[in-house]
Formats: C-alpha cells, structure tokens, sequence
C-alpha cells in the first residue's frame, strides 16, 4: 500500500467513519465555512448568469445525446488524435490503463513523473501501481501534493486537502522542508512551488486527466486555478493524458456551454484561471510543449453504467458542486464516503464502480433533499439515482436482514387488509397510544429498534385513531 | 485492450442504453452568449480586476510603454523573456527593455540555443511579455495559441506576467473566441491553445485564497484603445 492509497482497501464503514468526522472539531470548522464559501459563491454565479438553467439543460443534452453514439465519437476523437500524430491506448480496466502508462515509461526508461490532479488516476489506483514499479511520481496540484505528502487521500473533488487546517498542513510539509515553514498561507504556497518547479524541470512523464475531450479536433481540455495542468504539458518530453469513455464531446462548438457551467459551479468563477486545449505534442519549429503525446482510453465498468438506469452519472464533470451544497457531505466530510469520489456523487458514483455490497450505506447517507441537483451544472437527477440504489439493496434478499425483510412483508399484508389494519390501529391506540398519553414520545426503544432512539424520539400512536375521532365529530 | 471489441462493446452498450435517454428540454440558440453591453476594452479592464489581475486601459502605444515601465520598476525586474509579435514590435520593446538594462530574450535567439540554455533562461526570468491572440471582454480572459514565437512558458513560468492587447483583439464572448479557433481549421490548430483568466491561484489551505502558487501571482493587462499604427 503507498502513501495516496492508505485505507482505501480497508473495509470502510460509512456510519463509523462518520462518527468520527463528527468528533474532529477541525474537520467540522472547515466544513461549517464550506456553505458560506464555494456553496455560496455557486449559488451567486447561477443567479448572476441569466441564462443559466437554459445553458445546464444544453450541456445536458449535449451529454445525453453523445452517450447515445458513444462509439462513433471515441472513433472520430481516435482519428484526429492520431492524425496528429499522437498514441491512443484502449483499456477495459483500471490494470490495463496503469499497464499502459507503465509501457510508456518503460519504452522511454523514465522514471520520474510529475502528475497534475486527476479522479481517474486516482480510480485506477495509477500511483500504487507507478510507485511499486520504482517510479517516482509527485502530485502538483498543491492540495493533492499536501494530501500526497500526508499519506491521506483526497477528501473534495476541488480541494484535496479541505479536511486539514493550515496547522495541519504546515506539520505535514514541514517534514520534507528544510527550513522550518509557519501556518502562514502565502509561506506554504511559496515553498510549494519553489519544491514543486524543480520536480516539473526534471520530469521525463507529466500525467493528467481529461476535463473534456473534443472528438472533432483531438483537443484535450485541462482546467486548473493554480498552472500545474499547465506545467505537467508545458516542461516533461511525454504527456500522457488518461479520459473516461465518458468525457468525449462531439464538436469544439459544444466546449464552451461546459467551460460555462463548470467553473461557476466548482468555485463561482465565470472561467478557471487556465483552460488548456491541447492538440497532441509540440509542432517541428516549437521549442517547448511535449514531444509525444499519448491518450489512454478508459472503460472501467462505464460500459456497463451506460446500459444501465443509472446512466445519466455518466454526465458527471466533477466539479464538485453537489458535494459543497450537501447537508450530509457538509457534516461528515469527503473520508467518510470511503471511495474515489465523495458526496451525493460519491453515494451513486462509489457503489456502481467499488460494489454495491461494499458500499450499501452510501445510497441512504442522503436526505433526499435536492440541493445537489439543483446545484448541478448538467441537472444530475441524484436523488432519483440514489432512489433506484435503494430499491436494488432491497431486491438483492442479500442486503435486507431476513427480520427486516419479514416485517416489510408484514406491513404491505396489513395494508393490503383493511379489516386487520382497522384491528391493528385498534391495538396499537389502545396500548401503546393510551400508555403515552401525556408526552407522546418513546424516548428508548427496546431490542434493535432502539436504533431510532439513540438521537431521537420515537412518536407514539395517538391514544385515538382518526377514523374514531372522525365518526365522534360527524355524529 | 482489443480497440475492435472495445468498441464494439460501447456500441452494445450505446445502443442498450439509449432506453435510459433522458428528455431534452427546449433550449433557445441563443442562451448562453453573455459578451458585454459596454465598450469592450472598458469591459475587459473591469473584468481583469475583477478576477485578481491588474487591469490598465491606456490611449495609445506611448501609454503602454509608461504603464509598462511602472510595472518594470515596480518589480525591480533585471530579466525578461518576451513573445514575438507585431504588437510589441510596434511599442519597440526590445530597445525599451534595453533602455532599462532589462536582460531580453525571444524565439529569435532561443531557436539557436541550447535546450538547457533556453531552460535556464526561462525558468529565471522575472518577468514574460507578451501580447494575445484574442481577449474575452465577458470574462477578462487571454486566449494565448503556441507556435514559435509564441512560446507557452512565457506567460506561464515567469512569477510576473504582463500582457499588452490591443482593441482589434478583443471579442465579447467565449462563444466568439471558440468560433475563431473553429475558423482555423484543423490543420491550421495550434498545438496548444490557453484561456488565462486571472493570476494563479488556489483554495486548498482552509478555502482560502492563496496566489501564486505554480503560475504567475502577478497579472498585468495593459489595453490600447487606439492600436492603429
């Protein structure tokens, strides 16, 4: 196990994790800021872009309807890439993708790699399998190098790092720094980038993600705040891009409806800083920029998503807006989803790529309010998603308790039986509703259900049932 | 992976999953294009600011230079490597620099040095000039396409980095500037095209803003109204 990778193959409790997250008085500071900051600066832009909800509902379609062809774009993106005369690579799997790049460094004999931020690498696991070959590989986005560096994996699709205060992060890269550093911001950002800058001068093998791929013109999108994406394609020989099947878009006209809605989502910006497209390597008279280019193409189960009623996920372009508008991710934090991708995303994202089984907390860590749907800049439906996990964890007879199971069973009888639910009523008012009279609640429960009471009451049935109370009224 | 099965099976899939297609709303044409009621050199000054930049509207290419040469000894800058380009060759920029005692350099000379020369001096340079392909008006943005001459590491290494643009450059719209590279065509498409829309910057220490962190902190746009020579 490497450093980025630490519990990521443990088994991972959401409630137990949680609970946790809930005791860590940093985490909850930074995540109690996290409304007033980027969910409020999201909010802000939707508003002061009057086009707004019409421009979601094109990048929506736009999505839609390329998955529909999903074959025909990949083969066009193909064309042009090699047509200038880049590599393209297929991989069905997170091992053939990581299979793949080492192929790449291999033919080269490189050894050191700079990385800019990508969530696929990460799914794939790409840095373990880097690592174990006795590549040297530096993350250069600055909250995935402090996460890198910390052993930690990263906790927010845009801030890496969001979990750790500027104390935490001073201890961490104080143990690679030879000058003792402060918690002074601009100071740790300083020292990152002096440190970094000579990892980006010596690397053979800069390795990024793809924010977009544009079929038509064999374009590569990047975007970053900080210039790292920048660096990765600027100073190493190769570049080496990994995309999701799922990240192609048809035309170079479509690109601008996503860079729209991206930013404004992710942070509020109108723009990100950087936006890079990029056309393979650098032309025969250019001095800088790549002289090689490889894409690595990635199915990793999308295949199957995209046959699936949970397709419309693959619209995601991780921009992390639902995670900053979520009421459960803004208590208990990134760690606790215990997969690649956190938050309401994370809760549908996780269990259709790590197992359902493994995962069956996610698709209930939700209150199914809406605010990430409405926060999302391609109109994700995530409650219905998270509705329909629900419903799949109960017709898997594996994943409800046989007691559980009973009961449900139980119930839908009664209800089916208006003469034993009129008897069943009956009782319960008769017991249970005349013994609770006064306060109305259970404040314990017995057995398994005291569950519920651990940090809430249980509402007693009323010491009278409506349809007696009704006929009282009427006569 | 076999490149024929794999895609044979996202046909499979493509095709199996278009039961899942969700209902495309009505969208008009139009929605989306933003640019800008105001003049657009105005607009882009303003918007500049907006993001964390300098932004500078100036008459004419004299007014360059002046704001130029405050920046210049403002960040006491002794080294420079510049793009080039007619812009800056009409603001006579190599003797300005000169001038100053600023040490210059450009594609001219790099493409007879050494790559470890052009490195060295790329890496310790102060300050990168250059000018633009285009500006967004809409959004403050710099639309920066490589080719020789127009070197990507001059707007992205140095820790100051200032951009001169004239008015003709100018679009109000992203939508306008992703319309131009189109025109281009694909053989014509630079290998490297960049949107820089602000001075580098990060919210990974507490969602604080924190600049600098790999491009550059400090970003100047000085606008001419009249660019006419």
């Amino acid at each position: 196990m490497t450093a980025t990778d630490y519990v990521r193959h443990e088994h991972h409790e959401f409630i137990d994790a949680s609970h946790q997250a809930l005791e860590n008085g940093t985490l909850q500071s930074i995540l109690g800021r996290l409304g007033d900051t980027l969910g409020a600066r999201n909010r802000e832009a939707w508003e002061a872009f009057g086009d707004s909800d019409q421009v979601r509902a094109r990048a929506r379609s736009i999505k839609d309807a390329t998955l529909a062809e999903l074959d025909r774009h990949l083969e066009t993106l193909e064309q042009s890439v090699l047509a200038r005369g880049g590599h393209v690579h297929w991989a069905a799997d997170g091992e053939e993708a990581c299979q793949a790049v080492l192929g790449i460094l291999q033919s080269h004999q490189a050894h050191r790699v700079v990385k800019s931020k990508s969530m696929t690498s990460e799914e794939i696991h790409l840095n373990k399998a880097l690592e174990e070959a006795g590549v040297e590989v530096v993350e250069t986005d600055f909250g995935e190098y402090i996460v890198q560096v910390a052993g930690h994996r990263p906790s927010h699709i845009v801030g890496p790092a969001l979990h750790m205060s500027s104390q935490d992060v001073a201890d961490v890269l104080n143990e690679v720094s030879d000058e003792p550093l402060t918690n002074d911001r601009e100071e740790l950002a300083a020292f990152a980038r002096r440190k970094l800058r000579r990892r980006f001068a010596d690397a053979e093998v800069g390795i990024t993600g793809v924010n977009f791929a544009v079929a038509e013109t064999g374009s590569i999108v990047l975007i970053s705040n900080e210039g790292n994406a920048r660096l990765t394609t600027s100073l190493p020989r190769i570049h080496v891009a990994i995309m999701g099947i799922e990240k192609v878009i048809p035309n170079l006209a479509d690109l601008p409806y996503f860079l729209k809605v991206l930013a404004r989502a992710a942070t509020g910006q109108k723009l990100s800083i950087y936006t890079s497209i990029v056309q393979g390597a650098r032309r025969p008279e250019e001095l800088d920029g790549p002289e090689e280019f490889h894409l690595i193409i990635l199915d990793n189960g999308r295949s199957q998503i995209l046959q699936s009623p949970l397709r419309e996920s693959l619209f995601c372009i991780r921009c992390g807006a639902c995670l900053n508008a979520c009421p459960i991710y803004r208590n208990v934090g990134g760690h606790a989803y215990g997969g690649v991708y956190a938050g309401p995303i994370g809760a549908v994202l996780t269990p259709l790529y790590d197992g359902l089984s493994d995962h069956h907390h996610l698709p209930h860590a939700s209150s199914l309010c809406g605010a990430c749907q409405a926060a999302c800049p391609v109109k994700i439906q995530i409650p219905e998603m998270l509705i329909k996990l629900r419903e799949q964890l109960h017709t898997d007879q594996k994943m409800t308790g046989r007691v559980e199971s009973f009961a449900y069973r139980g119930w839908a009888f009664t209800l089916r039986h208006p003469r034993l639910y009129r008897t069943m009523t009956w009782l319960a008012s008769r017991t249970l509703g005349r013994w609770k009279r006064r306060s109305g609640w259970f404040r314990r429960l017995p057995g398994k259900l005291s569950g519920w009471t651990q940090s809430r009451d249980f509402p007693a049935p009323a010491p009278q049932r409506f349809r007696d109370w009704w006929r009282e009224e009427r006569s | 992976m076999n490149r024929d099965k794999f895609l044979a099976n996202i046909r499979q899939a493509s095709i199996a999953g278009r039961a899942y297609r969700v209902h495309p709303e009505q969208v008009s044409e139009q929605a989306g294009y933003v640019g800008t009621e105001d003049d657009c050199c105005a607009a882009m000054v303003d918007e500049v600011n907006k993001v964390g930049g300098v932004g500078t509207l100036v008459e004419d290419l004299q007014g360059a230079l002046t704001r130029l040469a405050d920046i210049v000894s403002s960040h006491a800058v002794k080294s420079a490597v510049c793009w080039q380009h007619d812009l800056l060759d009409r603001l006579g920029l190599a003797s300005f620099l000169d001038a100053r005692g600023v040490r210059h350099s450009q594609y001219s000379a790099w493409s007879s040095w050494s790559t470890d020369q052009c490195r060295t001096t790329w890496l310790d340079a102060d300050i990168g000039i250059t000018s633009a392909d285009l500006a967004i008006a809409e959004t403050g943005t710099l639309l920066v396409a490589s080719g020789p001459g127009h070197e990507r590491v001059v707007s992205l290494l140095p820790p100051v980095h200032v951009a001169i643009v004239g008015r003709s450059q100018i679009v109000p719209d992203l939508i306008d500037a992703t319309s131009w590279l189109q025109e281009l065509g694909f053989e014509n498409f630079p290998s490297n095209v960049t949107l820089i829309s602000g001075p580098s910057k990060t919210g990974d220490i507490e969602l604080q803003l924190t600049t600098g962190v790999h491009g550059p902190g400090n970003w100047y746009v000085i606008v001419i109204q009249q660019d006419e020579s």
